[in-house]
């Protein structure tokens, strides 16, 4: 077929390749017209359809005794025990973001809890991992302000707590910040909804907001890079509402619960799209769709406008002819537009009505069924520059002469600095079941049962290192789902099941490609060997921008930056363990082993300019090893506080721990520098070094960890090592003659660094 | 038997503590208490002992905190309620609503940070002969959470001293030790108000939320006093 080329030039307009358009007109037998364009347009977009990464996600381990449902509907779902069901999934919300920070993550985190509620889960917790360009850069407070401002704005009004999650700062971000947002629910195992089950003869039915002209081409905005005309795509945002998907959250509860939905689906990327396509699909059937039913706020709208629009606070459902007025009355309640916009249909296609006149008939499965591409590979160049470093010994890294001052540096650096100022914005203690508050390892929350007791509780981490991932996209991977296992267990906690962002730059570009490739791999080791599926999760390509210097045109790509949300589980919420010091006098120890290596550190970059050396490998079987041995340690009551080593190292876990107590100020007294010779290691590679396959852990002077039986079997058990470092006190930190600060100005340093960011 | 107690809780559309403080009622409290949707005609609320106007974003804030809520039909039958001596509580955005209704006297303002706060503060009982306060001990502090935006309590200087002699100002921030400061206001509030009380007593709004510290494993069981004395007051009466 002979294909005109100003026509290819249109495709081009949508987002779509060349051999795209081509492929679409094989399929149909000839041209798209504008209105299957615009169709095409969405669902063979990267965001919806996941083409060049659907061949690594295949990949991903997805079923465990505990998974319920794996990825494929709007979230995975885990077994709770009693009936009860855990439903969560993390997605990006990074274009919309860049370009109107307070909506875009406004409806970033409502988009994510009408994920959750669609599968008949109220949700109960929200967490989020987000990235900011440098803390110095002139545009970060602006960012940082307005992204909170706008999840807070969502969350606080939906009664829903954000308990949690992620603030990090690197230039890689300067153009092209990361939202990522995670929200998980509640349901009974027999009250789950899915999308899949629409039977021939359910009316089709539109809730929610009237559609509107924002967030047109959404989908297909997020599944490009950023030009220079960045500011022209303010359109393609939403706008979103929280308000009124507090309301449509109650009705679909409240309809659910009277058994009035056969089958549900949320109007998110490419909104009555996606919705009415997917449903379809994924129940074998077609549609009917009636667009003169559908309630617009802009008069006139055209199908295709009707079709791509991202209005938020939408939802399609599938509901039995008899039970329709009662469906209505419900919504009617809530003050929400409730009507009926179709039926299901035999055949598998989806049949427009327009002006009362057939418009277009679309095949389901030419448009679901996008392409798959197994994009090229190259491994970066900039890889064959990382190198392995030894500090030890090497003239090109002497000793600084103050350590005190660089670990001042690091402790209050904005990376490791309390987020307080962040997290205080966000409601962090509605529904009375939050044990443990943002700020800590993991957040803790209890289940609220009538008798009011602790009883069990869940777990909630969010984890990404996009340095460690650049510097070695296996390892960063693998270190993601390591690092937030670790916090969990630290709690007291044991993992069960993951979500992931997967954030990079074009796929287009085979390097970005290999570091995705290689990023995937590791999620997959860690998660196969620390026993957590990946239940559900989603992929932003495109976080790029084209830059003018000049004369010079640059692309300014971020890091790979793979991030992982973690759900664990604890038999009684009430013992959860927090990370923080308790009592003078109490023991400290260190738990695991320490190897140095100080490749990619925070110390590496502030001491000697530059952080880009090899990091170390993950010995995963190791880390079981020892995470069971905490556990284990934990849970014989011996501890009184635990910490993983994270960035900033060894020192850092100890200062944090010493400061971040709620109700005092301690210090403490430790011979760091035995425990370093004894490991052949550098004063500094054994304080700094970071991601340490370690933690740091207390207990009270009268257990005597360290020559109890019990402790010794458990240690033997797992092949563990643990040390006695020193002891907890009050008012300074010591490490031998080395270091010795004051707590207080420490604490001082380490709070205010974020709240003192210009207007934030 | 002795019957139980029975407590109304209102529900607006965006009200979202209804839940909470229904639960803590009835599951740590013993009271039997339900739900109230604004848009039912109860034109008697006689059967309830007390009535709880919960925290939320009633419609959505829109307008001002606590405006839309205010004009609802039941708030007719609450006003009606606490002329006759009824039991009102309203915890934050309910004590926005109070305000709004002129159920209690001065206006609520953004903080003074104009950001949402959340966090823990501690607070002084100025009046402990209240049904609210009645079962505190005189010069306790109590600990619990706030969550709001806006919650800079303002009244003029002649209110200010109508409020302070009829005993209105219930809690005001304090320090740990009960100091009342100008850095343990969270929000700017006139005074470091945190809880007024109208002239009769039987009405009271306060920011902070009882709800979420009436329970040791949520990090404080101070709210619990707010109902404990609300009980001991109903039972004796």
């Amino acid at each position: 077929m002979e294909i005109d080329k100003t026509k290819k030039q249109t495709g081009k307009l949508f987002g779509l390749s060349v051999e795209e358009y081509e492929k679409i007109s094989e399929l149909l037998g000839r041209e798209p017209d504008p209105f299957e364009l615009g169709i095409f347009s969405a669902m063979w977009s990267e965001h919806c359809s996941y083409k060049s990464s659907k061949v690594y996600l295949k990949t991903l381990p997805t079923e465990g005794s505990k998974v319920l449902i794996g990825p494929g509907e709007n979230a995975g779902v885990v077994d709770f025990g009693d009936g009860d069901v855990l439903v969560f999934k993390m997605e990006s919300h990074n274009h919309p973001s860049f370009i109107e920070p307070f909506q875009g993550s406004a409806t970033g985190v409502g988009g994510i809890m009408r994920d959750i509620f669609t599968m008949g889960a109220r949700p109960v917790a929200n967490l989020n991992s987000l990235r900011f360009g440098s803390f110095s850069h002139p545009r970060t407070p602006y960012y940082l302000s307005e992204v909170v401002k706008g999840i807070g704005f969502y969350g606080n009004c939906m009664g829903v707590p954000t308990v949690g999650g992620e603030v990090v700062f690197d230039e890689c971000y300067n153009d092209n910040i990361l939202v990522n947002a995670f929200t998980i629910g509640i349901a009974k195992k027999d009250g789950i909804f899915l999308s899949s089950k629409c039977e021939v003869g359910n009316i089709v039915v539109y809730v929610g907001s009237a559609t509107g002209m924002d967030g047109i081409h959404g989908a297909t905005m997020a599944s490009e890079e950023f030009d220079l005309k960045k500011n022209k795509k303010r359109s393609t945002v939403q706008v979103g509402d929280p308000f009124t998907e507090k309301l449509l959250l109650e009705a679909c509860l409240e309809a659910m619960e009277k058994k009035l939905i056969v089958s549900i689906q949320d109007m998110g990327a490419a909104g009555l799209t996606s919705s009415s396509f997917e449903m379809a699909d994924k129940s074998g059937k077609g549609m009917l769709i009636d667009l003169d039913a559908i309630p617009l706020r802009t008069a006139g709208m055209t199908p295709v406008e009707m079709m791509l629009s991202e209005s938020q606070e939408r939802m399609l459902i599938a509901c039995e002819k008899e039970k329709f007025d009662e469906l209505k009355a419900v919504f009617d309640k809530w003050g929400l537009n409730c009507v009926k916009a179709g039926e299901v249909i035999k055949e598998k296609v989806i049949k427009f009505y327009y002006k009362s006149k057939i418009y277009k008939t679309l095949d389901v499965d030419i448009i679901v069924n996008g392409p798959e591409y197994k994009r090229p590979l190259k491994k970066p160049e900039y890889l064959n520059k990382i190198k392995s470093v030894k500090i030890n010994n090497n003239n090109n890294y002497k000793i600084p002469e103050n350590l005190e001052d660089l670990a001042v540096k690091i402790i209050t650096h904005p990376n490791i600095a309390s987020k307080r100022t962040v997290f205080t914005q966000y409601d962090y203690s509605i529904g009375t079941a939050t044990v443990v508050p943002p700020g800590f390892s993991a957040a803790v929350l209890r289940v609220n049962k009538t008798d009011a007791d602790g009883g069990k509780g869940f777990l909630l981490n969010t984890s990404g290192n996009s340095r460690y991932t650049y510097l070695d996209p296996f390892t960063g991977g693998a270190l993601a789902v390591t690092e937030c296992s670790r916090n969990i267990t630290a709690c007291g906690g044991y993992p069960v099941a993951i979500t992931d962002c997967l954030n990079f730059a074009s796929p287009e570009d085979p390097e970005i490609m290999w570091q995705f490739a290689y990023a995937v791999e590791g999620i997959k080791s860690a998660a196969v060997k620390l026993n957590t599926p990946v239940i559900s999760g989603n992929v932003s390509f495109y976080n790029e921008t084209t830059k003018k210097e000049g004369d010079k045109t640059y692309v300014s790509k971020i890091y790979p930056t793979p991030v992982i949300g973690m759900v664990g589980f604890i038999d009684d919420a009430a013992k959860a363990l927090t990370p923080f010091f308790k009592d003078e006098g109490d023991e400290i120890y260190m738990l695991g082993s320490i190897k140095g290596n100080l490749g990619g550190s925070l110390y590496m970059e502030l001491a000697y300019g530059d952080f880009r050396q090899k990091p170390a490998d993950l010995d995963l079987e190791y880390e079981v090893r020892l995470q069971s041995c905490l556990r284990a340690l934990i849970s014989k009551g011996f501890l009184k506080s635990a910490a993983d080593i994270s960035e900033g190292g060894i020192f850092t876990a100890l200062a944090e721990s010493a400061i971040t107590n709620p109700e005092k100020t301690l210090g403490f007294n430790t011979d760091c520098v035995l425990e370093a010779n004894a490991l052949g290691l550098r004063i500094d590679e054994f304080l700094f070094s970071e991601f340490e396959q370690a933690f740091i852990i207390t207990a009270d002077k009268k257990t005597d960890l360290r020559r109890k039986p019990e402790t010794d079997a458990i240690l033997k058990e797992y092949g563990i090592k643990l040390e006695k470092i020193g002891r907890v006190e009050k008012g300074a930190m010591k490490i031998n003659g080395i270091i010795n600060l004051k707590s207080d100005k420490i604490k001082e340093g380490y709070d205010s660094k974020i709240t003192g960011a210009a207007i934030f | 038997m002795i019957k139980k107690i029975k407590a109304g809780i209102t529900v607006f559309p965006g009200s979202n503590c209804d839940a909470d403080v229904y639960r803590v009622l009835n599951s740590v409290f013993g009271v039997s208490a339900s739900f109230i949707w604004h848009k039912d005609e109860i034109k008697n609320l006689k059967e309830y002992d007390f009535i709880v106007i919960p925290g939320g974003f009633s419609y959505g804030d829109y307008l001002r905190s606590g405006a839309l809520a205010a004009r609802s039909p039941i708030m007719e039958s609450v006003k009606d309620y606490s002329v006759k001596g009824g039991i009102v509580l309203g915890i934050c955005n309910g004590f926005q609503i109070l305000l709004e209704a002129g159920l209690l006297n001065g206006v609520m303002l953004a903080n003074r940070s104009l950001k949402f706060e959340c966090k823990d503060v501690y607070l002084k009982t100025l009046n402990t002969e209240t049904p609210f306060t009645c079962a505190i001990k005189k010069g306790s502090v109590l600990k619990m959470p706030i969550a709001h935006h806006d919650g800079n309590y303002f009244a003029t200087d002649s209110l200010i001293s109508d409020l302070d002699e009829k005993k209105s100002v219930i809690f005001k921030y304090c320090d740990e030790k009960g100091e009342i400061t100008a850095s343990s206001n969270p929000n700017g509030s006139i005074r470091n108000i945190a809880g007024i009380s109208n002239p009769a007593g039987n009405v009271m709004g306060l920011m902070p939320h009882p709800e979420r510290s009436s329970e040791k494993i949520l990090g404080s069981e101070d709210g619990g006093w707010i109902f404990k004395s609300i009980i001991k007051y109903i039972k004796e009466k």
